[in-house]
C-alpha cells in the first residue's frame, strides 16, 4: 500500500472541504466548486490546465447541448401534443393515467434534463388533475419520481450518466455506450411505477379533495381552489367614502383577507383586477374573493350589502374568461428573491395574486413583504388573456385552458427533427456524444425553433459550474493516489469481500452520499474511489463506476432534488411524505439495480 | 388621545412634570404602577421585572432571555392600558416600547449633569462629587440596558419629538409646551392610529404568552391578522399547537399565519 504523503492529505481536506460546505450550505454549491477550481492549482495539486479542463469536458457540453434541446422542445409547445394521444390512450382510471403520465415523462427524461421535463410536464399534470378529478398529490410523486428515475434510461438522462464516461477515460477504461443502460433504467422506471400503483395507498399523503367541485355552485365559477373562499358580489354603502380616509383595494385585502377581483369606477366603468392603490367608492359593485366568515366580516364592518350570487359581474368573470391558477415559481425564475411588489404583477400583468403557499403554510396576510422563493405557489386570479401574457413570461408554471396555450406547432416538426438528427448521429455514427448533441442544439437555433439568446439563458450555470468545478478535484483525487489510498484502506478494513457485495455497498454509499452533496457531486468524489476499488478487489470496475453513475440517481427519501423540490408546493407534500415513499422506492431502486446488473452484465 | 411618555434621564424632574401635564390634560398617569400591573397579569415578582428594566442584562440573562420574557410582558400591559385611555406615560422606555405607534408624543426631560448632581447631593446627603459619580453610573447603565435590549441610543435625539433642558427653562414653562405640542394635529387620534395600538397590544400579548417558550419569534398585526416570523427553516408542530391554543383564549385575532424562515419586519414586537 502507498505511503500517504501531503498532497494526499491535502486532497483530502478539499473533499472534507467540499463537503462540508456541500452540507451546511453557507456558500452555494456552485461557489464552492469554483472554490475547487481556484485552490487545486494553487496547492499544486494539479495544473492550471487540469484545473479547468471540466469546462471543456464531453460531460459539460452534452449537458449544455442537452438544456439547449429541451428549451427547443419547451418553446414549441411538443408536450402539450403528446399529452392528448397519451391521455387518450389511459382512458379514465386513475391508475391507468399515472403510468401513462409516469412513462411518459419518464422518456421525455431519457434525453432531457430531468429537472426540464418535470418543469415542462407540471401544468399538463395541473390540467389532467383538474379535468379528470384525481387529486394533485396522487399523480404528482409518482410523476416526478419517473422523471428522475427516466434520467437513468439513456446516458444523457442524467449528469451523472453523462459524466460517466470522462471520468472512466483517466484509467483507460471503455467507455459506455448510449443506450447500455437503458435495459437497467427501464426496469427502475417500471419498478418505481409499480411501487406506486401497488402501494399508492400507503406511501402517498391523505389525497383529500380540495380540488372536487362542490355540490351547491352559487357562483357559476371554477370551484377548484375552494378551499381558499368564493367569489362574492357587494355592493358598497352611499355614504361609503364619507368622513372617513380613502379606502383602496390593498386595504380591503390587509383588514379582512378579501380580495377584490372586480371592481365598479363610477359611474358604470367596469375594472377587472383593479390595482391595489385603486380606491374603492360609494355605491358601486364589487366583486371580492375569500373566506365566508372574511367577507361576512367586511360587510358587516364597512356596511356593504352581499348579493346572492354574480349579477353585474355575471358575464365578464365567466369561467370562459377568467379564473384563479395555481402557479409555481420556476427554479430559474426571475422572480425569485423579489417581493410581489418588486414584481408589480398588477401593474406589467394585471392579474391579482391571493396566495402564496410555501411549505405547508398558506399566506394571506401581508404579501408585500414575502421575497418570492423557487417552489413556491402564487395563487392568481386573471382573465385568461393575461394570464396566458404572464405566462409567456416564463418564470411561473401553471396551466390554462388548452385553446389558449402558447405553441409553435410549425417549429415542433424542425424541433423533432434536430433530435432525431442528433440521435443518429450518436447511435448510427458513433459520433462522440458532445459533438452530435451540440449539432442538435445548432440545428434548433439555426431553424428558429429558439433565438440563440434565448438558448444563452436556457442554460444553467449553477449546474455548469457545479460539473466544471468538481472534475478537477476528482482528478487531484486520482492524480495523487489518494484515490487508490482510500481504496486499499477501506479494503483493508472490510477484508475480501465478492464483488456483488462491494457493488452493492457502493451503490448504497452513492445513495446516501447524493443525499447530502448533490448526485454530481457524489458521482465525480466517488467514481475514482470505486474504480480503485474495485481493481484491487478483482471486480469489474466498470461496473463499479456504473454503479455509482446510477444510484447517485437514488435521490428520494429527502426533497433535496430539484425535482421533488419543485414538486413538493403544487403536491403540498410535507417532508415525512418524501421518507415514506421515499425509502421504498430507494430499497426497489438498489434491489432492482443489482438484480438488473447481474443479469445483464453477469457479475 | 395623544399618548405622551416622557423619558428621564434620572432624577431630572420628569416625575413633576409628566403629573403636571397629566393633571393639565386631564390624563392619567402611568408608570410603577404599570409593573405591578404586568407582575400581576403574569406572576411574576415585581422586583424581576424592576430589575429587567433597570439593569443591563448579564451574560446570562442574554442567553437565558429571561429578560426579553420581562420585556414582553411589561410592553403587553403598557400596550393594554394606553389603548384604553389617554395617558401620560413616563420613564421605563415608553419612547421604545412605543415608537412605532403614530400619535405618540415623545418628550425627552434632560439636564445639565452638574445641575442634576447638585440636587440629588441635597436630596441624599451626599457630597456632590458622590453624586455625580452615582448618576454617571446609572445614566451608562441605562443606556446600555436601551442599547441592548432595542438596539437604540436613548441619547439619540432623533428619537423624541421633544427635548427640553429642565435647568434651563421652568417647570411651568416646560409642562405648557408639552401640552401645546400634544394639542397639535399630527398627534390628533384618527382611526389608524387607535386600530394600531390596539393592534400592538394583541401583538404583545401574544408574545407575552408564547416567550416562554419561544424566544425569538417576531410578531406582527394588522388589524387583527396576526403574523408570526421565526428565523427557522420550518416550524414544528409543537409552536401551532400552542399559537391555536393562544387564538382560542384571546379575542380579536382574525387569521393567525406562521412565516417560517424570514427576517423580522422592522415593525414587529
Amino acid at each position: 500500500m502507498e505511503p500517504l504523503t501531503t498532497d494526499m492529505i491535502l486532497v483530502m481536506g478539499m473533499i472534507g472541504l467540499a463537503v462540508f460546505l456541500f452540507v451546511v450550505e453557507w456558500v452555494r454549491v456552485d461557489v464552492v466548486a469554483i472554490l475547487m477550481m481556484v485552490a487545486l492549482p494553487l496547492l499544486h495539486l494539479v495544473t492550471p490546465k487540469e484545473a479547468f479542463v471540466g469546462m471543456s469536458s464531453n460531460a459539460v457540453i452534452s449537458i449544455i447541448a442537452v438544456i439547449i434541446i429541451g428549451a427547443g422542445l419547451d418553446r414549441t409547445g411538443i408536450i402539450n401534443k403528446l399529452v392528448k394521444p397519451v391521455m387518450a390512450l389511459a382512458g379514465k382510471s386513475a391508475s391507468r393515467i399515472i403510468i401513462a403520465i409516469s412513462l411518459t415523462v419518464a422518456f421525455i427524461s431519457s434525453f432531457m434534463q430531468n429537472i426540464g421535463a418535470a418543469a415542462l410536464f407540471l401544468p399538463a399534470i395541473q390540467r389532467i388533475s383538474k379535468m379528470q378529478k384525481i387529486p394533485l398529490s396522487r399523480l404528482l410523486m409518482p410523476v416526478g419520481f419517473s422523471a428522475i428515475l427516466g434520467g437513468t434510461i439513456t446516458l444523457v438522462g442524467c449528469s451523472p450518466l453523462i459524466l460517466l464516461n470522462d471520468l472512466l477515460a483517466p484509467f483507460n477504461l471503455e467507455p459506455f455506450g448510449l443506450f447500455d443502460v437503458t435495459p437497467i433504467g427501464l426496469a427502475l422506471v417500471a419498478s418505481g411505477i409499480a411501487c406506486f400503483i401497488l402501494f399508492g395507498r400507503f406511501m402517498l399523503p391523505k389525497g383529500d379533495d380540495t380540488e372536487g367541485r362542490h355540490e351547491d355552485q352559487s357562483v357559476d365559477h371554477d370551484l377548484a381552489f375552494s378551499d381558499l373562499g368564493e367569489m362574492y358580489e357587494l355592493i358598497t354603502p352611499d355614504d361609503f367614502t364619507l368622513y372617513r380616509d380613502p379606502v383602496t383595494v390593498l386595504d380591503l385585502r390587509q383588514r379582512y383577507l378579501c380580495n377584490v377581483l372586480a371592481m365598479t369606477e363610477p359611474p358604470d366603468f367596469k375594472t377587472v383586477s383593479p390595482a391595489p392603490e385603486t380606491i374603492v367608492h360609494s355605491g358601486i359593485e364589487i366583486v371580492v374573493h375569500g373566506k365566508k366568515e372574511d367577507v361576512s366580516r367586511m360587510a358587516a364592518a364597512e356596511g356593504m350589502q352581499i348579493k346572492d350570487t354574480l349579477e353585474t359581474y355575471k358575464f365578464d368573470l365567466d369561467s370562459s374568461k377568467s379564473g384563479i391558477v395555481e402557479a409555481v415559481v420556476a427554479p430559474r425564475s426571475s422572480l425569485i428573491g423579489k417581493s410581489l411588489p418588486e414584481v408589480n404583477f398588477q401593474d406589467r400583468f394585471r392579474v391579482s395574486p391571493m396566495s402564496i403557499y410555501r411549505q405547508e403554510e398558506t399566506y394571506r396576510t401581508r404579501m408585500r413583504d414575502i421575497r418570492i422563493q423557487a417552489g413556491d405557489v402564487i395563487r392568481l386570479f386573471g382573465t385568461w388573456k393575461r394570464l396566458k401574457t404572464l405566462q409567456q413570461e416564463g418564470g411561473l408554471l401553471f396551466s390554462i385552458p388548452t385553446d389558449m396555450e402558447y405553441m409553435r406547432p410549425e417549429k415542433a416538426i424542425w424541433a423533432g427533427i434536430w433530435l432525431v438528427t442528433a440521435l443518429v448521429m450518436i447511435m448510427g455514427f458513433n459520433i462522440q456524444l458532445s459533438v452530435s448533441l451540440m449539432t442538435g442544439a445548432l440545428g434548433m437555433v439555426i431553424t428558429r425553433v429558439l433565438s440563440v439568446d434565448e438558448a444563452y439563458q436556457s442554460v444553467d450555470w449553477r449546474t455548469i459550474f457545479l460539473l466544471a468545478g468538481l472534475i478537477p478535484l476528482g482528478i487531484a483525487t486520482e492524480k495523487t493516489g489518494t484515490a487508490a489510498w482510500i481504496a486499499q484502506s477501506v479494503l483493508s478494513l472490510i477484508g475480501p469481500v465478492s464483488p456483488i457485495v462491494l457493488l452493492s455497498v457502493i451503490g448504497v454509499l452513492s445513495t446516501l452520499f447524493t443525499l447530502v452533496i448533490s448526485n454530481v457531486g457524489a458521482t465525480v468524489l466517488l467514481v475514482p474511489l470505486v474504480v480503485n476499488m474495485a481493481i484491487a478487489a478483482h471486480a469489474d470496475p466498470r461496473m463499479a463506476a456504473l454503479v455509482v453513475g446510477l444510484a447517485t440517481s437514488n435521490s428520494f427519501v429527502l426533497p433535496t432534488h430539484q425535482v421533488n423540490a419543485l414538486y413538493m408546493g403544487p403536491g403540498r407534500y410535507r417532508t415525512f411524505d418524501f421518507l415514506k415513499a421515499g425509502s421504498l422506492v430507494s430499497v426497489v431502486f438498489l434491489v432492482v439495480m443489482m438484480a438488473m446488473l447481474s443479469l445483464i452484465y453477469g457479475i | 388621545m395623544a399618548i405622551i411618555t416622557i423619558s428621564r434621564g434620572s432624577y431630572s424632574m420628569g416625575v413633576i412634570v409628566a403629573e403636571r401635564v397629566a393633571e393639565q390634560l386631564g390624563y392619567s398617569v402611568i408608570s410603577r404602577d404599570l409593573l405591578l400591573d404586568a407582575s400581576d397579569r403574569f406572576k411574576i415578582p415585581e422586583i424581576k421585572l424592576v430589575r429587567a428594566i433597570h439593569d443591563a442584562p448579564t451574560m446570562l440573562e442574554r442567553f437565558r432571555h429571561s429578560k426579553q420574557s420581562y420585556l414582553a410582558y411589561i410592553r403587553a400591559a403598557l400596550a393594554d392600558r394606553v389603548s384604553n385611555d389617554n395617558v401620560v406615560y413616563h420613564g421605563l422606555a415608553g419612547h421604545v416600547l412605543l415608537k412605532d405607534i403614530r400619535g405618540v408624543l415623545k418628550v425627552r426631560i434632560t439636564a445639565d449633569i452638574g445641575y442634576r448632581a447638585a440636587r440629588e447631593a441635597k436630596r441624599e446627603n451626599i457630597t456632590e462629587q458622590e453624586a455625580r459619580s452615582i448618576l454617571e453610573k446609572d445614566d451608562q447603565q441605562r443606556r446600555g440596558w436601551t442599547k441592548n435590549i432595542h438596539g437604540v441610543d436613548p441619547w439619540d435625539s432623533s428619537l423624541y419629538d421633544l427635548v427640553i433642558r429642565i435647568d434651563r427653562f421652568k417647570v411651568d414653562d416646560a409642562v405648557n409646551f408639552i401640552c401645546q405640542a400634544a394639542k397639535s394635529e399630527a398627534f390628533h387620534t384618527t382611526e389608524q392610529s387607535i386600530q394600531q395600538i390596539k393592534d400592538m397590544a394583541l401583538a404583545c400579548r401574544i408574545k407575552a404568552e408564547i416567550i416562554d417558550d419561544f424566544p425569538t419569534l417576531g410578531i406582527t398585526c394588522q388589524y387583527g391578522n396576526v403574523i408570526v416570523y421565526t428565523k427557522d427553516k420550518s416550524h414544528g408542530s409543537k409552536l401551532q399547537k400552542q399559537l391555536d391554543e393562544i387564538r382560542k383564549n384571546i379575542s380579536g385575532i382574525y387569521n393567525l399565519e406562521i412565516h417560517s424562515g424570514s427576517s423580522f419586519p422592522p415593525d414587529a414586537v
